[in-house]
């Protein structure tokens, strides 16, 4: 097994007393801004700093969905872009990130739901971005395993289907954003916890950490659901409320489901791993909490959800259930943001349920931000200040909406 | 996990029937002269304790593990009633601090 040990995708570096950029969070969102960073903007002075170690947290705990069928073009857009990242990444990484481009459908189960994909579908393809609607008839003809009878509680009134979409290997984005930044000379700390934030005037001037001070001229906060909690190491207060969004599997079954399907009205989602697992997902836990808990009442929900749209379901059986972190605003679109009141401070965060498919493409256009101190126009939207200005995003109007928070 | 919350009226409960009411925030701000700016910083921003991370270095308004957060929580499925109670967002647990009624 010698071959093992000359394959590793990157090794760990020293621990430098100082980095031009220090980026806090060692997920996808990290990890895609130093591999920018130094691979498109020659700033490859940058360490990214994570407490467990990298994928911990909400990149290793999606269900590894991604799609551009979001409600508002500012979000579309960037989604957008997001998906044409894969497949450049796969190569760019020499990494196979296992983008399986299956589609995703989305089920509506009232003629107010079929209005709502009727106007998704609209702006999606004034974009560009393929979505169209379906009738229960197409649905079962794209999935057959699905109950289009009059059975359920919530009969299935037809689809918004989504080609464009599909799911990539979490871990495999995570590893391979690790190899490709560590290629060009970013350093990656595992176990390393940032504990407070020094400031000089109003320039942010370093870290102090479990593993010593750590200068650095420009700071990234990248921790996902843990966000809030380093931005309040500044005094920061985000309109981001941190919640447990739980995740299960089956056990492998044969290919049968060869695409994403949701549901917003049975909170349920699912598809089928390349293993042959069913990984669903959709409950979200309503207070705001910092831990990982699983429920036994959200196992039952799912198994009720799951077998109400797939009755062929009813004997499988869930091998494992966990959570992650989401950290939602209030209108459902993200926080981009480096005006924060100190200077070299930028902020990527408040993705809520959609930070692992927006990895990659926050990451390139925060790597552009970072560099230049120029905010980039996609980004415009994403300004912290619109929840002081009364402008929210209007993608709480998505079709797709899990949460029962506000 | 099983995670029960304490009812002023019933006792203690499955979280499942109750809404979470939200962070207690103490009373609305005087609305004489209050800008849009700090109605909607009102409205919408949090300081939410009890984060990884945030040791003993961090400010004095950081949530560090320990801290706890008063809150409100609604008994929708039992007897309807509105209450306080304390919870530990670290560890999701109620705890009891004296502070919280219920």
């Amino acid at each position: 097994m010698h071959w093992l040990r000359l394959r590793r995708l990157w090794r760990p570096a020293p621990l430098k007393r100082r980095y031009d950029t220090v980026i806090i969070g060692g997920g996808v969102h990290g990890l895609a801004t130093a591999y920018y960073l130094a691979r498109h903007h020659g700033i490859r002075d940058v360490a990214v700093l994570e407490s467990q170690y990298i994928g911990f947290g909400g990149s290793g705990r999606n269900t590894a969905i991604v799609r551009a069928n979001q409600r508002t073009p500012e979000n579309v857009r960037l989604y957008a872009e997001g998906l044409k990242l894969w497949r450049v990444l796969t190569d760019e990484l020499d990494f196979n990130l296992m983008f399986f481009n299956c589609g995703n459908l989305n089920l509506g189960h009232s003629e107010a739901a079929l209005n709502g994909f009727r106007m998704a579908a609209s702006t999606h393809n004034f974009l560009g971005v393929r979505s169209e609607l379906l009738d229960p008839q197409q649905c079962a003809e794209v999935i057959p395993g699905l109950d289009i009878s009059d059975r359920p509680a919530f009969p299935i009134h037809g689809g918004l289907y989504h080609p464009p979409g599909g799911i990539v290997r979490h871990d495999a984005v995570v590893w391979g954003l690790a190899k490709g930044a560590a290629a060009h000379g970013v350093h990656i700390h595992q176990g390393c916890e940032v504990r407070g934030i020094d400031t000089e005037g109003h320039r942010v001037t370093g870290v102090r950490t479990s593993l010593g001070h750590i200068g650095c001229n420009r700071l990234g906060i990248m921790a996902g659901g843990y966000s809030t909690a380093v931005a309040a190491m500044l005094g920061i207060e985000l309109p981001i409320h941190p919640l447990t969004i739980q995740a299960m599997v089956t056990q492998p079954l044969k290919p049968f489901l060869h695409h994403v399907f949701s549901s917003g009205a049975y909170h349920v989602y699912g598809s089928q791993t390349l293993k042959g697992e069913i990984a669903t997902g959709a409950h979200m836990d309503p207070q705001v909490n910092y831990t990982t808990d699983a429920t036994a009442y959200y196992l039952k929900h799912q198994a009720e959800a799951l077998v109400e749209l797939m009755p062929a379901l009813r004997r499988v059986r869930f091998m494992r259930i966990w959570a992650g972190l989401a950290d939602m605003t209030p209108d459902m679109a993200p926080i981009l943001e480096g005006d924060l009141g100190f200077g070299g401070l930028y902020l990527d965060a408040g993705w809520g349920y959609f930070g692992f498919k927006s990895g990659p493409v926050a990451g390139k256009y925060m790597a552009e931000y970072m560099a230049s101190g120029e905010r980039p126009e996609i980004l415009r939207t994403f300004q912290l200040k619109r929840f002081l200005e009364n402008r929210y995003s209007g993608e709480t109007a998505a079709v797709m909406k899990y949460g029962h928070w506000d | 996990m099983t995670f029960r919350l304490t009812c002023p009226v019933c006792g203690k409960r499955d979280i499942y029937e109750f809404t979470f009411g939200g962070q207690e925030r103490g009373p609305r701000p005087e609305q004489e002269g209050l800008s849009a700016e700090e109605h909607f910083r009102w409205v919408q921003f949090r300081m939410i304790p009890g984060g990884m991370g945030a040791g003993e270095d961090a400010g004095p308004r950081a949530g560090g593990p320990g801290q706890l957060q008063h809150e409100w929580w609604y008994h929708g499925q039992g007897c309807g009633v509105w209450f306080r109670t304390t919870r530990d967002p670290a560890t999701n647990r109620e705890v009891k601090d004296g502070s919280g009624e219920g």
